[in-house]
């Protein structure tokens, strides 16, 4: 089964084409890299994904629900936990208060929200703040708290934009024991990344998209056959630019 | 700075303000630039009103007249200009010096071209060149001394902004801690409406005293009448002295003692002002120093000889109200309401909307009960059957009049929150029945208050008191169907602790002015049953006090099936528009 599916994905803003005809198949159980520079387009694609902007053409499937049935998309939301770019959390709500309220909204029995918030804040460590709201954070506990609100209704799917940007190693290290653990038991994970080592370790299968246009999809074991993965990037991307571009006063 | 860096820091100033209006939209920066031509022309007439006021009127009237009018003057201005600082709390630069100072640029610089950037306001536009034309005016009309005002003025315009701009300062380093920061600026608003009510409610205070015990005969008459001068004549003494006291009102006074041919006063006053004006400036400067700098000036901070105390750890024993069950209310909206009502209790821009109705109230309740002579009462103080009859829907639209701002706009406040909505596999219809039950404990609360006054000052009986909570419920039922509508179609970004709203579309304010004009017509059905209370009444077909609570009864069940049959749509049509909603209530403006 196809976790995600997109057939010409395009989002254009005015004369910008973001995305541009974008084809990604990943299947279910994966751990997917989604890698780009930046202003490729990654975010732009989650965002569509999730429901969070309209795409301008193009058809999208998720856990095999078709993305243009309004009420359909919004049922599948029930199976899908996602970080987004900017994240989504209410300023005047503390750690606690806006777990329980996204888990009710997942309609997840009392006692499960109560639980699982519980193990969520404590493996996060946000548990030691529990008077603080949401306001107050560091962008690395808002980083950790919208990953707790993620993972909270136990998705079949998972799309994390940037999940390790900001967090500490520690916590870095508990977060991707996790999405291992949940890629295991059969959840996908859709996670976009600069950091190409994180990617490299996590990842089962790889898309690169640049220009808004996927130029690379393959297996972490294939692309392993035939180099690193920072050497099939820069390949796709264009490392020859970055080569030619030398600052003249540097040449002196 | 040389002049090549000033020209850099205009630019950059000029292409930020550039972008912030090709983002607004075109009728945006249309009407931007209507504000500021209409602003333009009406400086030109109030310059051109005060030469022609001053040498015509002004001119021949009396010292003490002449201190009036420049009091009038000073304390307009002073109201505008406290509008203006409170809706610009934060302090809000011409160049944002934080992102200045890894630049070879110097901060005194940067410092004194803000200051001067913030004189750039419609309060002094408008009112120093009718001072300025006023002083013109005074000095051809009663002689070349008057022009002594001209530095009177413009020491008080430089001690008022430099001590504005020293109490921003002051203020930005207090709100650095963001918990504090709302406490602050609550605290303002509470303090700047009770400031501005105040005389309001000494007047009717005064009026009520003197309304109830009201003259009987001639020598009565006699007495009140030497009594009223003598206050009077105290009144002038001690307004003479007020005036002399405060720094404020040295311009009026300068103003007077010119006016007497004693021009020692005026120009003592101009140079205190301007002495002033520089302290508060010099202290401006240094609060910058250490607030981009740090610690330049601070005390030296004692080692800390306690144990550290434990952070607070979460009691997962303790039920928390976003786990509450409220019953016959779907789960999705029993956690929008509660997640969305406790977001709002901590929000500070929530109290100063509830805080500016409560002092509202105060002053028009106040008007209403305590001056014993207002229309519908009778002469011994009672209230007319009319206004009884009234008063109830009267009650439930003060109510929702302090509650529009939050009702028709429920995603605004939400801001990135709202990115967490749209991502909720929830039916739409629950997130607005959700929104709509946070506001229920608000408005209740809100309801309570102002009904338990009217029935304490006005003595409301049973029939009446029943009609105004029916009548309540059938308001919020009917406010609710409108809000939802209002905030799908028009909503905009609230700012962070205030009531600002964030550079709105042309559209958006066009239909928010519409939503805000015609409310007060979708509050009409409440005084239904009032009226055909008194109809009834009238012509001795049945008694009001029996029809009224049964047309309130009739009321809440037409809105509450109007309110049923719009959920749905409603989420419908929420749900098609939240991704434009997304975009409007998360983008902010540089």
């Amino acid at each position: 089964m196809l976790a995600v599916e997109t057939n010409g994905l395009t989002r254009c803003f005015g004369a910008v084409r973001a995305v541009d005809g974008l084809d990604l198949r990943v299947e279910a159980g994966m751990f997917y890299g989604f890698l780009g520079p930046n202003g490729a387009g990654k975010s732009t694609t989650i965002k569509m994904l999730t429901g969070l902007l309209a795409p301008t053409r193009g058809s999208m499937r998720i856990l095999d629900t078709d993305l243009s049935v309004p009420d359909a998309a919004r049922e599948v939301k029930r199976r899908v936990g996602v970080v987004p770019e900017d994240l989504a959390l209410f300023d005047n709500l503390t750690a606690r208060e806006y777990l329980t309220f996204i888990g009710r909204m997942y309609l997840l029995p009392a006692a499960t929200v109560r639980d699982r918030c519980q193990e969520l804040l404590a493996m996060m460590e946000l548990d030691r703040e529990a008077k603080k709201i949401t306001l107050e954070y560091s962008h690395g506990m808002k980083k950790k708290l919208a990953l707790a609100a993620a993972l909270l209704p136990n998705p079949d799917l998972l799309f994390l934009d940037e999940p390790f940007e900001g967090v500490d190693a520690v916590a870095s290290r508990m977060l991707r024991d996790t999405l291992r653990q949940f890629v295991h038991r059969g959840t996908t994970v859709f996670l976009t990344s600069h950091v190409l080592e994180i990617v490299e370790k996590l990842c089962t299968d790889v898309g690169i998209i640049a220009q808004g246009k996927l130029v690379l999809q393959e297996s972490m074991a294939e692309i392993g056959r035939t180099g690193t993965l920072e050497e099939r990037f820069l390949a796709a991307v264009g490392n020859g630019q970055a080569e030619a571009q030398r600052l003249s006063w540097l040449e002196e | 700075m040389n002049g090549a860096q000033l020209r850099a820091l205009l630019m950059l100033r000029w292409q930020l303000t550039r972008n912030q209006w090709r983002r607004g939209g075109e009728i945006n920066a249309v009407i931007t630039l209507i504000f500021y031509v209409a602003a333009l022309g009406l400086a030109a007439v109030g310059g051109v009103a005060g030469v022609v006021l001053g040498f015509l009127v002004f001119a021949k009237m009396s010292p003490e007249a002449n201190m009036a009018v420049w009091d009038v003057l000073v304390l307009t201005f002073l109201l505008a200009w406290a509008m203006g600082v409170l809706a610009e709390l934060q302090r809000s630069e011409l160049l944002d010096v934080s992102r200045l100072l890894h630049l070879p640029v110097s901060l005194r610089d940067v410092f004194l071209l803000n200051y001067l950037a913030s004189h750039l306001s419609l309060s002094l536009a408008l009112l120093l060149p009718l001072m300025l034309g006023l002083t013109v005016g005074l000095a051809c009309g009663r002689g070349p001394a008057m022009g002594l005002l001209a530095p009177l003025v413009l020491g008080f315009f430089f001690m008022i902004t430099a001590w504005t701009y020293c109490l921003r300062g002051w203020l930005a380093a207090l709100m650095v801690n963001k918990r504090r920061r709302r406490t602050i600026i609550v605290g303002i608003m509470i303090v700047f409406m009770l400031l501005a009510q105040l005389p309001n409610l000494l007047m009717n205070l005064r009026l009520g005293r003197m309304a109830n015990h009201p003259p009987a005969n001639a020598a009565e008459i006699q007495a009140w009448i030497t009594r009223r001068a003598e206050e009077q004549r105290q009144t002038l003494v001690a307004f003479d002295w007020v005036n002399r006291c405060l720094p404020l009102l040295w311009l009026p006074l300068g103003a007077k003692t010119l006016a007497e041919g004693r021009p020692w006063p005026a120009l003592l006053g101009a140079c205190g002002m301007i002495v002033l004006g520089a302290w508060g400036l010099a202290r401006a400067y240094r609060g910058t120093l250490r607030f981009y700098q740090g610690g330049e000036t601070q005390r030296p901070v004692a080692a800390p000889v306690a144990a550290p105390t434990p952070a607070s750890k979460v009691d997962s024993g303790n039920t928390i109200l976003v786990e509450w069950r409220l019953p016959a209310i779907p789960e999705e909206a029993a956690a929008t309401a509660l997640a969305s009502f406790r977001s709002m209790s901590r929000a500070p821009e929530v109290k100063m909307a509830l805080t500016t109705t409560v002092i509202m109230l105060m002053a028009v309740g106040s008007s209403m009960f305590l001056v014993r002579r207002a229309p519908g009462l009778r002469p011994d103080g009672g209230m007319s059957t009319v206004m009884q009859s009234l008063l109830p829907g009267g009650v439930v639209a003060m109510t929702f009049f302090g509650l529009a701002q939050l009702a028709f706009n429920y995603f605004g406040f939400d801001r990135n929150g709202f990115r967490a909505i749209v991502l909720l596999p929830a039916p739409r219809r629950y997130i607005l029945l959700g929104k709509n039950l946070a506001l229920l404990p608000v408005a209740l609360a809100v309801f309570a208050v102002y009904l338990g006054l009217a029935t304490a000052l006005a003595g409301l009986g049973v029939s009446a008191v029943l009609t105004a909570c029916l009548d309540f419920a059938a308001a919020l039922l009917a406010m609710s169907v409108i809000g939802n509508f209002a905030s799908i179609l028009a909503p905009y970004r609230i700012a962070a602790g205030s009531l600002k709203p964030t550079k709105m579309k042309g559209l958006t304010m066009l239909l928010i002015l519409a939503s805000q004009l015609f409310f007060p017509l979708a509050l009409l059905p409440v005084f239904v049953p009032a009226g055909l209370g008194i109809l009834c009444d009238e012509m001795g077909w049945l008694p009001g006090t029996v029809v009224m609570p049964v047309c309130g009864v009739l009321l809440v069940g037409v809105s509450a099936l109007f309110y049923g049959y719009t959920l749905e749509p409603l989420g419908r049509l929420l749900q098609c528009r939240e991704q434009k909603i997304l975009q409007t209530v998360t983008q902010e403006v540089e």
